[in-house]
């Protein structure tokens, strides 16, 4: 019933007030919605219900009786309905809210008022009323008069409408020849098809601009489809039309006229019925046959009428049967598609299968690469909006079906010189058909590549790392690569300069982090185990090493925004580190000076730079070089948040800091888990190299009071261990590292070298290493050395002299290392100590004073800040400032003088001591 | 009572008492820890009889309910019972290195002193007794400072009104171990079936443990001793200078006045200057006196030490040279 209604009230609302560009939707919907139910036989179509179907539904079928209630004069009917309008109105109210007031509803209250004073003036009329009817008369008019108030402006723009009631007219008389039309539907329908596709591409510009543009375009162009289907409709059903002449009556209050149409229009309903019935399954079968393309041409009609409702998948998006398929028409096709792009309720999954169906049927029409690319573009943009909120991550399908189209993309890009594409090319400028000139097209592939890199390290954000679903993924990354690849020859004929470097950057990012066991092992000069690996390795082609320097260099040279050189730095220096090139990587971090800056870039570059850092650290350790390995992880060791640093996870102690917003963002900042640097492996090395530098400087440094300490975070380790109740053997790093620390005190390195290279620290941390043999052979020297060191420092003062034989032999060195290692110590006066040359042996000069001797110093000191000090206090008393203290002077001196004379006996005392 | 307030000139202990000490500090405390106890006795004429003693027990963390006053009470009538003088003269404690020069000392000897005026507290050196000479000492506090105490009065002046430096604290008061004729016999008897290796711990020629304890204390004091001087410094420095600003704003105020008289207006009403210059807070001084009193202490420790032992090293390199 209500849908002709609802539909008439579609076209006029656009006339009337345009500024509601949603509403027609909701009619649009309500006409479909009891079109099915009435054609009961089709269930093929049936739709879920929405919720505002449902709730404008209920609306309008309160409407509905409010206008019998009207025509009969049934004033309390009326009001009873009126009230309980008011009350489904504000239980749509967050529908409403979204859509706007409903058209229909603005109608019946403007309608419902006027009636109502109509019937207020007409005295004559209310002396005749019923007491009961009087009344609700009145509370019903003071009601309708404090309700409209609120939507006074909707109401004023409907009446201002003249034209209104008179089109209104029109559409009741015509319904009678309409229907003779109608037998042939599907021929008028096509024909207006056809009819308004000429003026659409004129219009396809203005249909960009705007949502509400494409209203009223649509409408309007839709036009006589429009007068055609609403009497369609209308004559289809009488109480519709009989609904529709309602409002006409409202004014003129003349009811004989309705009841004479609705005479005339009962007779009709049976007939048209039966024959619309036939009329739609007829279309079924069409639409079944050409599967929603050509079947649709019939729909395409009257679906129009909902105003470019952008709505599931029967949208009218496909050719009629007939309609020779050129490049403006698929132009338009993908525009009328990309209209309903982004908007609410649209399905975005049939919006990327009408894409694709679009695409076929451009490729089946050879409609040339142009507008295939065009579509390729679009595809992957709706591939990429499928989500709508930025954390979520695609899933795997769609995954797979963006790599494909990418692919293909790629393909056909490489296939035809011909194309150009460019983010600039303006939409009008574009050309898509004329294939002698070269093919222009919007759209930026760089662009795409790049969305596509960041879903994937979104996918393996969010996957969890230690399942096979990981792995899985994981083997996409050759493809992610591939397409990087093929996209940097692409650019690198055609790009500019930027566009080069961003795709540069992106391949440096997939590269730098990975370890190149081909160019290790040929570097080693060993040769592929069998003939098929070494082709494979020479098939290979460059190292990964040449890779990044060719491409980072590129940036350094090319680049102008500093963001990409900074990364690419950053990469580079990575790269150098992880594969031991320790002194490239040096340099270029000292040369870059990124260290005074970094604080001020964004947060993903300083992970980028930490975990540079790390890995230059890490590097540093690998050659020997431990202060140097010490001083690139003391920054992010010390603040025992390295897990948080180098972006590898979350810190459970800042959850009550941090609110769901901030935790999102710094979720999505995460390394993926294959990238991460072991923290357990970055923690050892950087004990390890504190132990190294620690444990002699603590010997050499045993008795002096200003002694700093070079790693907090080793003390405080070394404080937890010596904390310990009961020392069990070690079982974590850290306890080994700790246990292997105390050992080294005693200078015992045998010990030492046990609790740092075993079983359970080669498989936690050691192997980790490329070279881990290299690693630990550097490793047990320099624990030789530094214990020889602590040795000295430790017991110099138990001998008179000491063969350097004896030492070699005590750490397994050979006697020039001893030898250099003392000579070293004496130069740096470090040791007190002569070598003597013939016998071989280190003779001690016994300067360095002994601990009680070295006590007597620091109390002498102190004492002399004392004194210091009470000078100070003294000074005071004595100075100018007012008489106060002078009064007390005398007592005050005395005290003074007592802690002279106390002082008197310490010097005594450390004299005593000195000499 | 009150002619022999200060008249105390000395302590004679019973051996008894001196082996009881030395007892309790062997069995419970070890190191750095103190034990304490009651001494009993009773006066005669000038001097302090100190007949016998009891220990406090040690008590920990989990009996906090212990009731010492009970316990004490409970000892003293249980030693009636057996005929032992039950008068409460003192208490006494032992040391490490010599410092127990502390507030606590200072507070309990006060109110030992303040409710018993004859009392004394017996420091106890194990230490130095373990070297191979007994050292105990009998201590009270001077009535200066207990007229100090009483009146709570710590504030620099206070104590400069009252004169009072380090070396007036504590009064040390002398010692003389009395033993009964029979013991003495016994004593003399034990001496000679003593071998010659029982008496080797005098001549330990080692110093550098002793004298290194010593000095990480004595440091220990003089950094905290640095630490008062510069608070009191700042304490001065901050209290000139809001003498200044009371002094300007007084002069600044009488120069108004001035103006105003001249005019013939009423003269500003007098401010209360206390209100408007809140003086700043002195520190205490008795924890620095204390200090300088500990200070001393240890330095004689050290003094005493260091003179006995570069006698014992001479002795040991005239030997040397001998042999």
């Amino acid at each position: 019933m209500s849908r002709f209604f609802a539909t008439g009230s579609d076209s006029e609302s656009e006339e009337s007030s345009s500024a509601d560009e949603i509403t027609p939707k909701a009619p649009g919907a309500t006409f479909k919605q009891s079109l099915l139910l009435s054609d009961d036989e089709e269930d093929t179509k049936r739709v879920v219900r929405s919720a505002k179907d449902k709730r404008f539904e209920e609306l309008t079928n309160l409407i509905k009786t409010i206008r019998n209630a009207m025509k009969i004069r049934d004033m309390s009917k009326c009001l009873e309905e009126f009230e309980q309008l008011c009350r489904a109105f504000l239980k749509s109210k967050n529908i409403v809210d979204k859509e706007g007031v409903p058209p229909f509803y603005i109608r019946l209250l403007a309608d419902l008022e006027d009636y109502l004073n109509q019937l207020w003036e007409d005295k004559e009329g209310k002396k005749k009323m019923n007491k009961n009817n009087a009344k609700a008369l009145s509370t019903l008019r003071q009601k309708i008069r404090k309700y409209n108030r609120d939507f006074e402006s909707e109401i004023a723009a409907y009446k201002e409408n003249p034209q209104e009631s008179a089109d209104e007219e029109e559409e009741e008389k015509e319904p009678e020849d309409s229907g003779s039309s109608s037998d042939s539907e599907g021929e008028v329908s096509s024909k207006s098809f056809l009819k308004k596709k000429p003026e659409a591409p004129s219009e396809a510009t203005k249909f960009l601009k705007s949502a509400k543009g494409s209203g009223d375009e649509s409408s309007s162009s839709d036009e006589d489809d429009d007068d055609d289907d609403d009497e369609d409709w209308g004559s289809d059903q009488s109480g519709s039309s009989g609904e529709t002449s309602d409002k006409e009556e409202g004014k003129t209050s003349s009811m004989s006229m309705l009841f004479l149409k609705k005479a005339q229009d009962t007779e009709k309903p049976g007939v048209r019925k039966e024959e619309r019935k036939k009329k739609l399954k007829q279309k079924e079968r069409i639409e079944e046959e050409a599967e929603e393309e050509g079947g649709e041409e019939a729909g395409g009609g009257w679906e129009k009428v909902k105003g470019g409702v952008p709505l599931v998948k029967e949208k009218p998006k496909m050719f009629a049967k007939g309609t020779e398929i050129n490049t403006a028409v698929v132009v338009k096709k993908l525009n009328e598609i990309l209209q309903a792009r982004g908007k609410k309720g649209t399905d975005r999954a049939a919006q990327i299968e009408l894409f694709h169906a679009l695409a076929a049927i451009a490729a089946e029409n050879n409609l040339g690469q142009g507008i295939l690319v065009k579509i390729k573009f679009n595809i992957i943009a709706s591939l990429y909006d499928y989500n709508p909120n930025l954390a979520a991550f695609m899933k795997p399908d769609m995954w797979k079906k963006c790599l494909d189209c990418i692919d293909e993309l790629l393909d056909i890009l490489f296939e035809h010189n011909n194309i150009f594409i460019g983010e600039n090319i303006a939409e009008d400028s574009e050309n898509l058909a004329v294939s002698d000139q070269p093919f222009r097209v919007r759209g930026c592939i760089l662009t795409l590549v790049e969305r596509m890199d960041e879903e994937f390290t979104k996918i393996m954000q969010n996957t969890d790392p230690h399942s096979q679903e990981y792995v899985d993924n994981l083997k996409d990354e050759g493809r992610v690569c591939g397409i990087v690849d093929r996209l940097l020859t692409y650019m690198e004929n055609k790009g500019s300069t930027e566009e080069i470097c961003r795709v540069y950057l992106r391949r440096i990012m997939h590269t730098y982090y990975k370890f190149d066991y081909k160019a290790h092992r040929r570097s080693l000069g060993l040769q592929g185990e069998t003939k098929s690996e070494q082709d494979q390795e020479e098939s290979e082609g460059e190292d990964s090493a040449v890779i990044m320097d060719r491409l980072c260099k590129f940036i350094y040279a090319k680049d102008r925004t500093d963001r990409i050189r900074t990364c690419a730095i950053l990469c580079h220096i990575y790269h150098h580190a992880l594969h031991s090139r320790w002194y490239q990587a040096r340099d270029l971090m000292l040369m870059s000076h990124l260290q005074d800056n970094i604080q001020h870039a964004d947060p993903p570059v300083q992970i980028l730079y930490n975990r540079t850092m790390v890995q230059l650290g890490i590097c540093a350790f690998r050659q020997g070089m431990i202060k140097d390995a010490h001083n690139a992880l003391l920054d992010i060791q010390s603040s025992g948040r390295a897990k948080e640093l180098l972006g590898q996870g979350l810190l459970m102690r800042n959850m009550q800091e941090r609110n769901a917003e901030q935790e999102k963002i710094e979720k999505r900042r995460q390394v993926p888990f294959h990238m991460h640097i072991n923290l357990e492996l970055l923690e050892c090395v950087y004990l390890v190299s504190a132990m190294l530098l620690e444990i002699p400087y603590m010997a050499a440094h045993e008795f002096d009071a200003r002694r700093r300490m070079i790693s907090k975070q080793f003390h405080h380790q070394l404080r937890v261990g010596e904390r310990q109740p009961l020392l069990g053997p070690p079982e974590s790093m850290r306890e080994h590292v700790v246990a292997a620390s105390k050992a080294m005190k005693m200078g015992d390195w045998r010990t030492c070298h046990s609790f740092i290279i075993n079983e359970k620290m080669n498989s936690k941390v050691w192997d980790l290493f490329p070279e881990a043999q290299r690693v630990r052979e550097m490793l047990v020297r320099k624990i030789q050395e530094e214990s020889l060191r602590t040795y000295l420092f430790t017991y110099s003062s138990v001998y008179d002299s000491i063969s350097m034989a004896t030492l070699s032999e005590m750490f397994e060195l050979e006697m020039p290392t001893v030898h250099s290692i003392i000579s070293k110590m004496i130069i740096n006066e470090e040791l007190m100590a002569s070598l003597d040359q013939p016998t071989q042996t280190v003779v001690m000069h016994r300067t360095e004073p002994t601990s009680l001797q070295n006590m007597a110093l620091q109390l002498a000191e102190k004492l002399g800040n004392l004194v210091e000090n009470n000078e100070r206090v003294f000074d005071l008393k004595q100075g100018v400032y007012g008489g106060y203290f002078n009064r007390d002077q005398k007592g005050g001196y005395q005290q003074k003088q007592s802690y002279q004379r106390g002082m008197l006996n310490f010097t005594e005392v450390v004299s005593c001591f000195i000499c | 009572m009150a002619s022999r307030e200060t008249t105390v000139f000395g302590t004679i202990n019973q051996t008894i008492v001196v082996l009881k000490i030395i007892k309790h500090y062997q069995e419970e405390g070890q190191g750095s820890e103190v034990v304490q106890g009651v001494l009993l006795g009773l006066v005669v004429d000038d001097r302090l009889e100190i007949t016998n003693c009891f220990p406090f027990p040690q008590h920990t963390e989990d009996d906090a309910d212990f009731d010492e006053v009970q316990y004490q009470m409970e000892m003293m009538r249980s030693l009636r019972h057996v005929n032992i003088d039950h008068l409460h003269v003192g208490w006494y404690q032992s040391t490490y290195y010599g410092s127990f020069v502390s507030r606590a000392l200072l507070d309990s000897q006060f109110s030992y002193q303040h409710a018993i005026e004859e009392s004394v507290v017996l420091i106890y050196d194990p230490i130095k007794t373990a070297q191979g000479s007994l050292s105990l000492k009998a201590y009270r506090l001077t009535p200066k400072l207990m007229e100090i105490c009483k009146e709570k009065d710590f504030t620099p002046e206070g104590l400069k009104k009252a004169n009072i430096g380090f070396e007036q604290m504590f009064e040390e008061v002398p010692i003389v171990i009395k033993n009964s004729h029979l013991i003495n016999v016994l004593m003399w008897e034990l001496e000679d079936k003593s071998t010659v290796a029982d008496k080797h711990e005098l001549l330990n020629l080692s110093s550098s443990n002793h004298l290194e304890k010593s000095l990480q204390l004595l440091m220990d004091r003089v950094d905290d001793m640095s630490q008062d001087i510069v608070k009191y410094n700042t304490y001065s420095r901050n209290l000139s200078k809001q003498q200044q600003q009371k002094h300007q704003y007084l002069q600044r105020r009488q120069q108004e006045n001035a103006q105003r008289q001249s005019r013939g207006e009423p003269p500003l009403p007098e401010e209360d200057i206390s209100k408007l210059f809140k003086p700043p807070q002195p520190p205490p001084r008795m924890d620095t006196l204390l200090i300088a009193g500990q200070i001393n202490n240890y330095c004689q420790n050290v003094k005493e030490f260091t003179s006995q032992n570069l006698g014992k090293l001479f002795m040991a390199e005239a030997l040397q040279g001998h042999n």
